[in-house]
């Protein structure tokens, strides 16, 4: 299976669908789905390969090559397979859309482009695909038109800003190290200066951070997310944003691979100290700004920025501090936070489909009644994302916390947990305001999600619950990771960790709750029978509950928000706002150097010849 | 080996016997404080009973599945405290899965609480999220300090450490932490002052409105285990825990007439006012707490 | 072997030839551009082996190299000259459907007379004839911008040649005193007798051709006249004007830079230093005018200054690296451009008005149009897969291995010029597909006739982005010619 045929199928399979589209609908969403499907089959058979060879030669002297091992495998993989379910999500979510070929072929060139990225083994084709991963997010996120259009510009900018240092910072290794394959240059930067070191991690760094949503770099996230369509917001907050963890890992090999973990320079581990700081911040600000949202896709957005935070906060701890737990923590945060984000995106999307594009939560209740698999598949998102047990986010949850307590971190632990506070409190308004309370009467009658949708949010929560039983199984392609990036491994089996400072064994844990609960129900059923009432069978005190008036969801954490408010104000989106503004003014301004008189026009040429003339003359810099 | 199942079984039941205990002395002392009688000591187990041959009404099958949730999450956090020299499942995770299998009981609550559409239930779970952050500030604060204070994860160790040193509440930084835990300790009960998110007279009992017969056995039992889980976090983490059951009941005894004494006397808080307290005063003293252990290790 | 002189002499013939053929038939015209011009293709084509291995110098008349005029057709000549010719025959295949009212005939001579003179100043030997050509040029653009009568464009026109004949006397005066100094008009002549390219009494000719050539190479403060210009001209005019004039212009400066003044990198970096800062200079006020604008023709004129400050950029760094990349970046704007005029063309056509907030919705209406004009926006931002990635590349990467802060800083400058590029096509990408539009334009494509050159203009701008390979090795011996200037003396004066 060589590089070529993959990149082939990825790229090819996005024009096919192109022109399948124009031929027939239903050719189109074939082919669609078999391509994403054939994606997965490739990457499931190639576990445990490694391969590294060239697939272009002389692209202006330099030669693309492609790279499979454990970091590249576990990426792809995740990557093929939310994109298959989103994209079998997509049938019928788009079904009565319009222009929709361009939208299936963006999604899987998006797909291919992130598959580029992860394969790449050398820094140009990894810019390469990384630019057009951006340009083709920005025009699938401007897919929705009116308000999409400013998230787009907003992300595109912010990506290009990312993108510019990122192709400065490849540039100026290609130029002290005169190669750009990633092995090569790992064992060139062993032996650089420190302080280049640090710019090498900084101007990455900052592409990295802004792909990844880090606070202060945050600002396009939000919006974006909320106005982009849903099928394509799943892998967006799912992959896409998550290709800036990638990148920090890539370049915590290329600064420090080479060496191992205990070898790092100064520079490395102050980079890296730092970046943890920012992702606790990034933790709980966003997450307590989540609360007082009222758009759906909103408060799943500013999770996406909050739930980053934890990525990289286990990622530059375990870096800055030696500590493979920590990292191992981060990396699989990542992949249980695509899978529970995917599915809550899905079940959001759900809900959109059968009302309409409502997306607003003062609007939305009791849809648990008439949409129980969306609601299933939108409880384990949120069970999965606060960390509940026997969840994926446990695991990833508590192999951080550990780390951070026990080297001694107690704030940045602090940070982390307190953002599960109020990862609870989002969430819970988030599935309290769509799926419990009070059904609407417009509601009464909506159907179930169609099959094609109901599947992918079955597969991602059998996934969330699965992983959190079993962690040993990501958990050992994330060791392979932890050992490549040059830390020690862990003792992994497949229902946890041990240790000598602390085991965790969900075994137990699954026993003990299965066995209780088996109990408690047993204590239920033996109880008096209850009848089931009617939702508007109330307890009021005596009074008449009416229908579709008192179901409490606007202002749902009201006496906290009064209190919060001013300090939840997106200071750093202002800040941006007023920068672009005063930009624009100052090109407005510039813009009047053309007069539009030709006198004017005549002076400037007559003056420019006699500045020269008389410089040359007065003080001969020349 | 059958020693260890006996263990599994009759611990969780000691637990709740304790915990239905603290119900009814609750009652019987409050009422003597307010120069009343009161109701016998016995009144929740009679009340249990009742419920238990009571037919009640449902509004769904999550209304149920909730209610089992929070249930099994509670019995499962009693099994990892150690209660004397009784600690079931002292190996699998300590004190960080405490915390997260805490999570469940609140968590199963909102859940089922949610089917049940009536108003007065979101408005009650919405105070108690509201009330949880408040206290969890304070709380993660005063469980990080005594995590890192004795460099482990595991409530076993603490207790042993204890045992060598002295308790932890006469140690100076834990002293603080010790008197933060106590404050908080009423809002983490759902005592007065911080009943805001029961309110019988306001909103109807909030969560619990819809529940009556099994449902309402299930929390009643739940709040017991409640009880019994907070009180005796708190004895373990900063009173040396105790060799023996008997002293540790002692010791929780004590702990929890202190928090009758308030109940008694206070009015209910409103939510934010509770907040605003929740993070002056507790938070100030485990944050200083968490500063001074800090700085000390380091 | 062929003759260069057949490369001037042939299209310079048809372009005479119309006026006459016209009487007969006013219908011929603008059948005739394409012949010559193709021509003009084989020629270079043929030429081009020779061309890589020694200059192909011919001298006209017989006479001896240092009294005649001769043509050197090296690697860049050739390069150029293939480019001016395989542009214009797009673009005049465009303009047959096009050009429909006026007097079409002198339309295409005049379009003819321009292509002539680009094609002379590329391959000329002397400055004397490189001010003539030059000047064929310039007249010619001055009448065409004015073509389509209407006030804007006569304006335009009217200001441009103001400016324009400014810049050429100025050009004619620092000729003149280089002829006082050295007696000789042959550039290798000169060169060969040129010792100090800052001593006063040179300094101020060079100062001189330098303005008067940057008046036509859109240098900052000489270009007044290019957004009138290019904006209100007719379609193929501005791709034409945007395309090649501007970019013959800047290889002028160049020739003259260092050719005949002989300055680099070793002696005489503080001069070509100011002429970089001057580049990002020019880079930063194009693109910086180009983000307010509503009017889409106007926006890519100020486009064109920035992409000219890039290039002058690129060439003032003087390593083959910068060079080869400031030639490939010309070419691949070049390219870009010329598409995004043509295909501006049409939907500006379609929708009766220059506003960009008009075009919306056009992408659905005119789908090939629109995506031609999304690659080419694209291009010239410098995303992959799109030729304007390896030029930027190649630019970024010689500005870093220079090792100086300057270039340092100033690169930074050519990246944030990158960021408000995008910033202002992508406005128009959106409007473009994602704005609902007026439905009244009936979905009709442009004529196949116009189609074709902007497809061709698709393929190649694909191709180069993903093959840069194709024209990496023309670029580097013509970066190397343009820079080694004892090998041109050597093969001009034997």
């Amino acid at each position: 299976m060589n590089p070529q045929l993959i990149l082939l199928i990825a790229f090819g399979g996005a024009f096919l669908t192109y022109i399948f589209g124009k031929i027939s609908s239903k050719l189109r969403d074939g082919a669609a789905v078999a391509i994403s499907l054939a994606l997965v089959a490739i990457f499931a058979c190639l576990y445990g390969r490694r391969l590294q060879e060239s697939f272009y030669w002389g692209f202006l002297g330099l030669n693309l090559s492609f790279r499979l091992d454990a970091v590249s495998w576990f990426f792809a993989i995740a990557i093929v397979s939310l994109g298959a379910l989103s994209i079998i999500f997509s049938l019928r979510y788009m079904r009565d859309r319009e222009r929709t070929d361009f939208y299936y072929s963006m999604m899987l060139m998006v797909n291919a482009a992130m598959l580029g990225i992860v394969l790449s083994s050398d820094l140009i084709s990894f810019y390469i695909f990384w630019e057009m991963m951006s340009w083709c997010t920005f025009l699938l996120i401007s897919y929705n038109q009116h308000r999409a259009l400013d998230a787009g510009m907003k992300y595109i900018i912010m990506s290009i800003i990312g993108s510019v240092a990122m192709l400065a910072g490849i540039l100026s290794l290609y130029v002290s190290f005169d190669t750009l394959l990633i092995p090569q240059i790992a064992s060139s930067l062993a032996t650089a200066s420190p302080g280049y070191v640090l710019f090498v991690l900084v101007i990455f760094g900052i592409a990295f951070g802004i792909k990844n949503a880090i606070m202060p770099l945050h600002t396009w996230l939000p919006d974006s997310y909320a106005e982009a369509p849903s099928p394509f917001t799943a892998v967006l907050s799912g992959m896409l944003t998550r290709m800036g963890v990638y990148g920090f890992l890539l370049i915590t090999y290329v600064v420090g691979g080479m060496i191992g973990g205990t070898g790092l320079g100064s520079n490395v581990l102050k980079f890296n100290y730092v970046l943890a700081w920012l992702g606790a911040l990034t933790i709980v600000v966003p997450t307590f700004i989540a609360m007082l949202q009222n758009d759906a896709k909103q408060l799943l957005a500013w999770h996406g920025i909050g739930q980053g935070g934890y990525m990289v906060l286990g990622i530059g701890f375990g870096v800055a501090t030696a500590n493979s737990l920590a990292l191992a923590g981060g990396i699989f945060h990542t992949l249980n936070y695509a899978i529970c984000i995917v599915l809550l995106f899905m079940s959001v999307a759900a809900v959109q489909y059968r009302t309409g594009g409502v997306r607003d939560l003062n609007s939305l209740g009791g849809l648990v009644a008439r949409m129980p698999v969306a609601f299933v598949g939108a409880l384990l998102g949120i069970s999965g994302l606060i960390g509940l047990p026997l969840t994926n986010g446990f695991v990833s949850k508590w192999m951080m916390y550990k780390a951070l307590i026990l080297e001694g971190h107690p704030f940045l632990a602090f940070a982390a947990l307190i953002g599960t506070w109020g990862t609870i409190l989002s969430v819970y308004k988030f599935l309290h305001n769509m799926y419990l309370g009070q059904l609407p009467e417009k509601y009464k009658h909506l159907e179930k999600s169609p099959f094609s949708m109901q599947l992918p949010i079955a597969v991602l929560s059998s996934a969330v619950v699965l992983f959190g039983i079993l962690p040993g199984i990501p958990l050992r392609v994330i060791n392979k990771i932890c050992t490549w990036l040059g830390f020690s491994s862990l003792d992994v089996t497949i229902w946890g960790f041990t240790s000598e400072t602390g085991t965790l064994n969900t075994m137990n844990l699954l026993a003990a709750i299965v066995v209780v609960s088996a109990v408690v129900w047993v204590l239920f059923h033996r109880a008096a029978k209850s009848v089931v009432v009617a939702q508007d069978d109330n307890y009021a005190a005596g009074a008449y509950v009416p229908k579709d008036k008192y179901h409490y969801t606007a202002g749902f954490y009201e006496p906290l928000f009064t209190m919060l408010r001013p300090y939840l104000r997106d200071v750093v989106d202002e800040f941006y706002t007023a920068l672009a503004g005063s930009v624009r003014k100052s090109c407005g301004a510039v813009r009047r150097i053309y007069t539009g008189d030709v006198g004017s026009y005549v002076t400037y040429i007559i003056l420019f010849l006699a500045s020269l003339i008389l410089v040359q003359l007065r003080w001969r810099p020349w | 080996m059958v020693g260890r199942i006996l263990q599994f079984v009759l611990y969780p039941l000691v637990a709740l016997a304790i915990g239905v205990f603290f119900l009814g002395l609750a009652r019987k002392i409050t009422a003597r404080i307010q120069w009343r009688y009161g109701p016998p000591l016995v009144q929740p187990v009679i009340d249990m009973i009742r419920f238990f041959y009571q037919k009640s009404v449902s509004h769904g099958p999550v209304f149920a599945v909730g209610l089992i949730m929070s249930l099994a999450g509670s019995i499962v956090v009693v099994l990892f405290l150690p209660f004397g020299s009784i600690c079931p499942l002292s190996g699998s995770g300590g004190l960080l899965v405490v915390l997260y299998v805490m999570l469940l009981a609140p968590m199963g609550i909102a859940l089922s609480g949610g089917q049940g559409a009536n108003p007065n239930i979101s408005i009650g779970i919405s105070r108690k999220l509201i009330l949880a952050l408040g206290y969890e500030v304070p709380f993660l604060l005063v469980l990080l300090t005594v995590m890192t204070h004795y460099n482990t994860i595991s409530i076993v160790q603490v207790v042993e450490a204890q045992r060598d040193i002295g308790w932890s509440i006469a140690s100076l930084p834990l002293f603080l932490s010790g008197v933060s835990y106590l404050l908080i300790l009423p809002a983490m009960l759902g005592f007065r002052p911080f009943d805001v998110s029961t309110a019988p007279q306001e909103i109807s009992s909030g969560p619990l409105v819809e529940y009556g017969g099994k449902y309402l056995l299930m929390a009643t039992i739940e709040h017991a285990l409640l009880l019994f889980i907070d009180i005796a976090l708190f004895v373990n983490l900063f009173l040396g825990g105790a060799g023996n059951p008997i002293t540790f009941f002692v010791k929780m005894l004590i702990v929890f007439v202190l928090v009758l004494f308030i109940h008694a006397a206070f009015p209910r808080l409103r939510i934010e006012q509770a907040i605003r307290y929740l993070w002056k005063w507790p938070t100030a003293l485990a944050l200083a707490g968490l500063i001074i252990v800090t700085i000390g290790r380091s | 072997m062929v003759n260069p002189v057949l490369l001037i002499v042939v299209p310079l013939g048809f372009a005479f030839l119309i006026p006459i053929l016209s009487l007969l038939s006013k219908k011929i015209a603008k059948y005739i551009p394409p012949i010559p011009l193709c021509f003009n293709i084989v020629v270079s084509l043929l030429l081009l082996p020779r061309a890589l291995e020694n200059p192909v110098v011919v001298s006209i008349g017989g006479w001896q190299p240092g009294f005649s005029i001769n043509l050197v057709a090296g690697p860049v000549g050739i390069l150029l000259s293939a480019i001016v010719a395989f542009v214009g025959l797009l673009v005049s295949i465009y303009a047959v459907d096009y050009i429909r009212e006026g007097a079409t005939d002198r339309y295409h001579m005049l379009f003819l007379l321009l292509l002539t003179g680009a094609t002379g100043v590329v391959l000329t030997g002397d400055i004397f004839n490189l001010f003539v050509f030059f000047e064929i040029l310039c007249i010619s653009s001055y009448a065409l911008v004015a073509y389509a009568g209407d006030k804007a464009g006569i304006e335009s026109a009217v200001k441009y040649l103001i400016q324009g004949a400014v810049g050429s006397s100025l050009l004619l005066i620092g000729i003149g005193l280089l002829y006082g100094l050295f007696g000789t008009l042959n550039m290798a002549d000169i060169a060969k007798a040129l010792q100090s390219p800052t001593s006063l009494p040179v300094f101020v000719p060079m100062a001189l051709i330098i303005s008067g050539l940057g008046v036509e190479a859109a240098m900052f403060p000489l270009n007044g006249w290019l957004p009138d210009a290019h904006s209100s001209a007719p379609s193929p005019v501005s791709a034409i004007l945007s395309g090649i004039a501007i970019e013959v212009g800047l290889y002028a400066i160049a020739r003259v830079v260092f050719t005949i003044f002989g300055l680099s990198i070793d002696s005489t970096s503080n001069f070509l230093m100011f002429l970089a800062v001057l580049g990002i200079l020019t880079l930063l006020v194009g693109e910086m005018c180009a983000l307010g604008q509503n009017n889409i023709k106007r926006m890519l004129a100020y486009s064109s200054i920035g992409q000219m400050g890039l290039i002058l950029f690129a060439l003032a760094m003087a390593s083959s690296y910068a060079v080869a990349g400031g030639l490939f970046q010309l070419v691949s704007h070049t390219l870009a451009k010329a598409l995004l005029f043509l295909t501006v063309g049409y939907m500006t056509y379609r929708t009766h008005s220059l506003d960009i907030s008009a075009l919306a919705g056009i992408g659905k209406r005119m789908p090939i149009t629109s995506l031609a004009f999304t690659i080419g926006a694209f291009s010239l931002i410098g995303l992959p897969p799109f030729a304007g990635f390896p030029s930027k590349l190649l630019i970024v990467r010689a500005a870093l291995a220079t090792k100086e802060c300057l270039f340092f800083v100033l690169i930074g400058g050519a990246l944030l010029g990158t960021v408000i590029e995008a910033a202002y096509f992508f406005r128009v990408v959106q409007v473009l597909y994602f704005k609902d539009g007026n439905t009244n334009i009936a979905r009709k494509q442009v004529p196949a006739v116009a189609l074709i050159p902007i497809v061709i203009f698709v393929i190649l701008i694909v191709g180069i982005g993903i093959y840069p390979k194709f024209i990496t090795g023309l670029l580097n011996s013509a970066a190397a010619e343009l820079l080694n200037r004892v090998d041109y003396i050597r093969n001009v004066l034997g």
